[in-house]
């Protein structure tokens, strides 16, 4: 670790020392000479043991129905949707970090996209098994979409849950085309470098016959940037409309003009979060920290204390709304969020999400990789516990005092959750042993620039 | 198993063998191949019956044959060996009369007490399916009670008993007829000596006059009576009063001024129905032609009388004495010094007395029967002081057969059970070795008894213990006939054939008495033929049977005079001590605990607790923080060193230092439904203390208890769901009720060109009964889903009867409010639907498409009135009702679909069709929803909006109408009518 005094940032993007060939070396080496290290195996073992709890929970449920979960009437939303609300959240850093920052031609975010847009395409993937999951009759899930049908009916236009449907639909589908295409210049790499047929024939078949032609390259920057301009406002509206999910909602505490930038923003937040808590491990264990510096630590830390200033001022617009309103139920609703069953949910999550980043203010802090890995999990945990204490509260303490009730999760409810972590650790796992973690060719436009300065 | 002796093996013979064989062979070893004696042993030893057939040198071919033949015999075991000589017929063509999907309706009666209300049962396809109240029946009027409605779930009830047993074994229709018959000839050998008959509280004209026979037959018969929640004390009230026993009839739509001491004229008193109907007449403020009732409760645990008084006074039970002897005393019904006497809340007396004496005639007192009988005979006192007998109340001849003490009647029971002087005892579904008093040792008396017969619907506890156990057939499965509260005759009449095989009380009696081939029918029939004096019996019979009411079979009133020395045996009032006081109560769904395997009645919400399959140690919040109780905390009760464990319920509204235990709960055989649910009440319950045992204690165990309550909590918080205001300020300013409703919109509304349904509550009304509840649960085929899903929020009920609390935690005042779905204009359900599985029809409905609903929940969510209903897991699938008993217009719904209430919608397209097909459009009235027809005091109104004439809309113009939650702008299509409370202007509220 380089020790300065100066602030991180003015570090470079990338170390002095790397030039085409190291980089393109170490990267490519990891996923193609070097052998598989121990800590992968014990990794994805554990991944795939808390996947395999989410094969159970989830046949456990179709076969028995959403009955086995705490849900009820009155609260007939519980762990699925805070589920999906955060995993969808924890997926919108990768999306914003590869095409908000490519737009602007922020260089710094070509150490980490590959790293958060995989992310990204996992926590997505459970984002959208958790609404499926949680309907009362799974099978029937394809009817929110307008196929043509002997029924002849349409969806209903008007319902937030279809506006949801199809956000988030787009968004899984061109991430992972999105996704695809930024990798397609590195399998060639891989293919070129590959020493065994099988590699050869894999990464082949991956590169779609990626010569590296100028015409090629051409081609590809069209559309990625493209898709980048297409991103980068996708994830600011799938947050929005799963806002909207709430606020187009008449429960007492959803029913708010706030929550789509509200959910925005908590989506960032979780998203930078669990892209460190990530990164940090994985840079130390690839030995990346020549090409993910601290600059890049850095960026990212004051991107995630500035995100939670904007979600603490958020929090504290929640408070007063529904004061300034005046609004019995949601007076109510707003109280019984801190002083219910389920209060504790709100504690943690202003413990975690509006205290625990005030540390980041102190630059010791942003450089002490442990501590900075522990604050970003809490905040991912934190998270988790918003949207919990945001879906049940307003439910359990709507309008009708005699219909107040509460929620108890049991154990299929946490399969479900610990499964999904599961799920998403595993394809993590698996990125990360059979494609580049970092993205090859990006990182030598940004030796080139360093080279042309 | 010996060990195969491979060296045996003779691979000469072996070969030999292979080279006769034709065709592919296989052998699955060498000792196969040369079936060694060692290896068929070893095949023997582990397929016995291998070694049998292998042994008759069956072929393939063979094989198949015999294959083929037993397929095509097989069916012959159906065959019968005589022709039956009855013909069926195919439903080619209609039988005249039934038409698939129209549905028949039969009067008969429903019995509780042994009091009968008249109901008309609906019939679909032959099917009983649904109890609709008696329009034409005096007790009914139409209304029913929840148990009423509940009653069709225990005619289906698969778990009633099916089988005749003998000493638990199964015994033949044949052995029951010999043993009655002969223990009959034996009996009437001895002039009955030993046998002894036991019932509960009957007022069958009928069934009476056969009992007479059979002591005529058997002249030392002695028949006992035994019904737990017997009205002795109102009898022994009426002796001490008058010298003799009478029943009251109440006529509620004369008194102005009525005062229920801790009544249950509401809830379970004979004629309860009827009471409520002619109580709520004088409570709708913009109705009542006559002026609207002051109503006065003094009571020591909340009754729906008392949640429905414009002043409601706790007091406990010594309490209650001192003060209607106070009463007493200042009408002059009773010495004058027990005016001058100490009372608790005197100025609140005084004011109710001056208002009593000034409604001389239009006043009426009504005690439960839970009271001592010295309440009662004051209550009488009083009543005659104000001029109430001919005016707001008649006495009658008591209507039950042979009304004795029941408590004396069953020890001396017991006790020559003890002596060993019965030898044969008739039980006539009597439960008692669940309910007898718990000082009386019924089980070990009746070991004594060498021949007991027990006819009882269930294989219960009594079932168990007695010799014979007969199952008895339902009430709408026999010919029998019953009186009403004020007599009024109902000819029953079977509703189906014994779904179980049941037997009646009548042919039991009539086989004793020799017959072979009992009859009821004919017995029935030639004894109204003796006694109705109709010059056309057919005419009578039919009209009878025809309308559930035998004409003018009411009783005349008989006039009465208090004693004047009534008040000299009055035992003295003890004086006040803290000591803690238990009263047992009966429970509104399960009554004595004879229907705990109800499931519709386990499931409903009791009125005040909303408790579903539990009882509960009912107390006072202040009695709680005293003994340092709280709600769930499991607590041991003991009386008189007998011991029962409950959980506590803190009861805002209960007197302090009085614990309240429902009756009925704690079954210990009653059915896969009913076992074990609660606490066994009887177990502290002694004869001599039937109502309320003084010297209770109640300790804390330790533990806690978990409740399923369908209502979490009580205090109304944020804007009045609940609207009530004082008649005083409704008569000086209607208009100031009236709450203006802002229903700007930028969109436009819906057209409607034809009915627009609507429905209005009226809060005034509401006795919070849970009739609606039951009924509703009845038509529309809603799934019961047990205690753990209530406890988890699932109840499937379509409508609820909130309760709520105002006021003082205390004495609080305490309201109903029935919440069915709101059907909403600007229905919040519909737009966040994403399949469009619940829309907007084009009577205004809120449809629910069940086949469209994929089951995301967010309408649920989006229900401000959270009336809709999810099916978490498979609950129709796993109710064990029988299919044949579900309502075949309403779908069942499947696991995974949300349900809500639809109007009945089944009930107004009937409707609109039968219209349609007569080219006419839907009159006023016409369609009645499940809940409206069941109300027993027509709190309900339904029809069409869009007609300004039709009744609904008449109540919606009132000035009283408001919606829930109005300002949500939602617009429902279900509004309320404000309740309206008449307060005495003297008395200061609290």
């Amino acid at each position: 670790m380089v020790a300065t005094t100066e602030t991180a940032l003015s570090e470079p993007v990338i170390g002095a020392e790397q030039d085409y060939t190291s980089v393109s070396e170490h990267l490519s080496d990891l996923v193609l000479v070097q052998p598989t290290p121990l800590w992968w195996y014990a990794g994805m073992a554990g991944a795939t043991a808390l996947f395999l709890w989410l094969i159970v929970a989830a046949g456990y449920l179709f076969y028995y129905g959403v009955g086995v979960w705490g849900v009820n009437i009155p609260v007939a939303w519980g762990w699925a949707l805070a589920n999906y609300v955060w995993w969808i959240g924890i997926a919108s850093g990768g999306t914003f970090i590869s095409s908000l920052f490519y737009i602007v031609g922020a260089d710094w975010r070509n150490g980490v996209n590959r790293f958060a847009e995989s992310l990204t395409l996992f926590a997505a993937a459970a984002a959208g098994l958790m609404p499926i999951f949680h309907l009362g009759r799974q099978g029937l899930f394809y009817w929110l979409f307008p196929y043509p049908n002997v029924m002849h009916i349409w969806p209903q236009f008007r319902s937030p849950l279809l506006w949801d449907f199809f956000a988030l639909l787009a968004y899984i589908l061109t991430s992972i085309v999105f996704w695809y295409i930024g990798l397609i210049p590195d399998c060639a790499t891989l293919r070129d470098r590959a020493t065994t047929r099988g590699a050869q024939i894999f990464y082949g078949i991956l590169a779609l016959g990626w010569r590296g032609s100028a015409r090629h390259w051409r081609n590809y920057k069209v559309v990625y940037l493209v898709l980048a301009g297409f991103m980068a406002p996708m994830v600011v509206s799938v947050h929005s409309i799963v806002g909207l999910d709430f606020a187009a909602g008449l429960a007492a505490g959803w029913h708010s003009t706030q929550w789509p930038p509200y959910f925005f923003i908590g989506a960032l937040y979780s998203g930078w979060a669990s892209t460190l808590v990530l990164m940090i491990p994985i840079r130390r264990l690839y030995r990346l920290e020549r090409i993910v510096t601290e600059r890049h630590i850095e960026v990212i830390s004051k991107l995630m204390l500035a995100t939670g200033l904007l979600l603490t001022y958020c929090y504290a617009l929640e408070a007063f709304q529904p004061y300034y309103k005046g609004d019995a139920a949601e007076i109510g609703a707003f109280r019984f969020s801190l002083v219910g069953p389920q209060g504790s949910a709100y504690w943690i999550k202003t413990a975690c999400n509006v205290l625990l980043p005030q540390l980041l203010w102190f630059p010791a802090v942003r450089r002490h990789k442990p501590i900075l890995f522990l604050l970003a999990l809490g905040i991912v945990i934190g998270m988790w516990f918003e949207r919990f204490s945001f879906v049940v509260a307003s439910l359990a303490h709507d309008y009708i005092p005699s219909e107040f009730f509460t929620f108890h999760a049991t154990i299929w409810d946490e399969g479900i959750l610990y499964g999904s972590i599961g799920l998403v650790l595993a394809g993590f796992f698996l990125f990360i042993r059979f494609l580049p973690v970092v993205s090859i060719f990006e990182l030598r436009e940004v030796i080139r620039h360093k080279e042309r300065r | 198993m010996t060990e195969p002796q491979h060296n045996s093996l003779d691979l000469g013979a072996v070969r030999r063998r292979l080279a006769r064989q034709s065709g592919p062979t296989y052998w699955r070893s060498l000792e196969e191949l040369a079936q060694t004696p060692a290896f068929l042993d070893v095949l023997k030893g582990e397929f016995p019956a291998f070694a049998a057939a292998a042994a008759t040198a069956l072929d393939r071919r063979r094989l198949l044959q015999l294959m083929a033949a037993s397929m095509a015999l097989g069916g012959l075991t159906g065959c019968q060996k005589e022709v039956d000589p009855r013909k069926l017929s195919p439903y080619v063509e209609q039988p005249p009369g039934i038409v698939p999907g129209r549905a028949r309706y039969y009067a008969t009666a429903t019995s509780l007490d042994g009091f009968g209300y008249g109901v008309l049962l609906r019939h679909e396809m032959g099917r009983p399916l649904k109890v609709e109240g008696n329009p034409d029946h005096p007790a009914s009027l139409g209304g029913t009670s929840a148990i009423g409605q509940a009653s069709i779930l225990g005619l289906y009830d698969p778990y009633r008993a099916q089988s005749l047993t003998q000493n638990g074994q199964l015994a033949g229709g044949e052995d029951l007829r010999t043993m009655l018959v002969e223990s009959g000839s034996a009996l009437a050998a001895r002039r009955g000596d030993g046998l002894r008959l036991l019932t509960g509280a009957l007022t069958s004209p009928s069934l009476a006059g056969q009992i007479g026979s059979l002591q005529k037959a058997f002249p030392q018969l002695r028949w006992h009576q035994w019904e737990a929640l017997n009205r002795d004390t109102e009898r022994d009230g009426a002796r001490l009063a008058f010298g003799r026993a009478v029943d009251i009839v109440c006529d509620f739509t004369r008194a102005e001024v009525v005062l229920g001491i801790e009544s249950d004229a509401l809830a379970t008193a004979p004629g309860h129905l009827r009471y409520a109907r002619d109580f709520a007449t004088r409570r709708r403020a913009d109705e009542a032609k006559a002026g609207m009732s002051r109503v006065y409760a003094i009571e020591s645990t909340p009754t729906l009388l008392g949640a429905k008084a414009d002043h409601r006074v706790i007091m406990t039970p010594v309490e209650i004495r001192a003060a209607l002897r106070f009463i007493a005393g200042a009408l002059h019904a009773g010495p004058p010094d027990w005016a001058k006497a100490q009372v608790p809340r005197a100025d609140h007396l005084a004011s109710l007395v001056a208002d009593l004496a000034t409604h001389r005639g239009r006043a009426l007192l009504h005690a439960g029967r839970e009271q001592p009988a010295e309440v009662h005979a004051l209550c009488h006192a009083i009543n005659h002081a104000l001029g109430a007998f001919g005016q707001t109340l008649r006495a009658i001849e008591p209507v039950a057969a042979m009304p004795t003490g029941n408590a004396a009647s069953l020890a001396a029971l017991v006790a020559d059970m003890q002596a060993g002087k019965v030898d044969t005892l008739l039980i006539l579904g009597v439960n008692a070795a669940y309910t007898a008093p718990a000082e009386l040792d019924w089980a070990g008396a009746l070991q004594q008894v060498p021949q007991s017969i027990y006819l009882g619907e269930y294989a219960d506890e009594t079932a168990a213990q007695c010799r014979w156990h007969i199952p008895a057939s339902h009430e709408y499965e026999r010919w029998s006939d019953i009186r009403a509260h004020d007599a009024t005759v109902t000819i029953q009449q079977p509703q189906v054939r014994p779904l179980y095989g049941g037997r009646s009380a009548h042919e039991i009696l009539a086989m004793l008495l020799g017959t072979t081939q009992p009859d009821d029918y004919a017995l029935l029939r030639s004894r109204w033929q003796g006694v109705s004096g109709a010059a056309n019996f057919e005419r009578f019979w039919i009209d009878s049977l025809r309308s559930g009411v035998v004409a003018n079979s009411a009783a005349p009133s008989i006039a009465v005079a208090p004693r004047a020395d009534y008040a000299d045996a009055f035992p003295p009032l003890a004086t006040g001590s803290s000591a803690l006081t238990l009263l047992f109560r009966p429970d509104i769904g399960l009554w004595d605990g004879r229907y705990a395997e109800n499931g519709w009645l386990q499931e409903m919400a009791r009125p005040f607790t909303r408790l579903t399959w539990d009882n509960a140690a009912a107390i006072a919040p202040a009695t709680a923080a005293r003994l340092g109780l709280a709600q769930s905390d499991m607590a041991r009760l003991t009386v008189e060193g007998r011991q029962l464990q409950a959980p506590v319920w803190i009861l805002p509204g209960q007197a302090e230092n009085c614990v309240t235990l429902h009756l009925g709960y704690g079954r210990r055989r009653a059915g896969p439904v009913g076992t074990d649910i609660g606490a066994n009440a009887y177990a502290l319950r002694s004869a001599g203390a039937p109502w309320s045992a003084g010297g209770l204690t109640l300790a804390k165990t330790g533990t806690g208890y978990a409740f399923a309550s369908e209502q979490h909590d009580a205090l109304i918080e944020g804007d009045d769901l609940v609207r009530e205001a004082t008649l005083a300020a409704y008569l000086h300013d209607p208009q100031s009720l009236k709450r203006k409703q802002d229903d700007a919109s930028l969109y436009p509304g819906y057209a409607y060109d034809g009915i627009a349904w609507a429905m209005s509550i009226n809060l005034n009304s509401c006795i919070g009964c849970q009739a609606c509840v039951v009924a509703c649960q009845a038509e529309n085929n809603i799934p019961v889903v047990g205690k753990k899903e209530v406890g988890r929020g699932r109840v499937m009920h379509w409508l609820r009867i909130d309760r709520y609390y105002k006021g003082d935690i205390d004495a609080p005042g305490i309201v109903f409010q029935p919440v069915p779905c709101m059907q909403c204009e600007n229905a919040p359900c519909e737009v966040v639907c994403p399949v469009q599985a619940t829309v907007h029809d084009a009577e205004g409905l809120n449809v629910m498409v069940y086949n469209r609903c994929v089951g995301t929940r967010f309408c649920s969510n989006n229900c401000p009135y959270k009336v809709r209903r999810f099916n978490f897991f498979d609950y129709t699938g796993d109710d064990a009702r029988p299919r044949e008993s579900w309502n075949p217009d309403v779908t069942v719904r499947a696991r995974g679909v949300m349900e809500k209430c639809t109007y009945c919608v089944q009930r107004t397209r009937k409707a609109m069709i039968e219209a349609d097909k007569e080219n006419r459009g839907v009159a006023d009235g016409e369609v009645q929803t499940a809940c409206q027809q069941a109300c027993p005091t027509q709190a309900i109104t339904f029809g069409n909006k869009s007609d300004p004439q039709s009744a609904v809309a008449r109540r919606k113009a009132s000035v009283l109408d408001y919606s829930l939650l109005d300002e949500l702008n939602t617009r429902p299509r279900t509004t309320y009518a404000m309740a309206i409370r008449n307060p005495n202007p003297k008395i200061e509220t609290s």
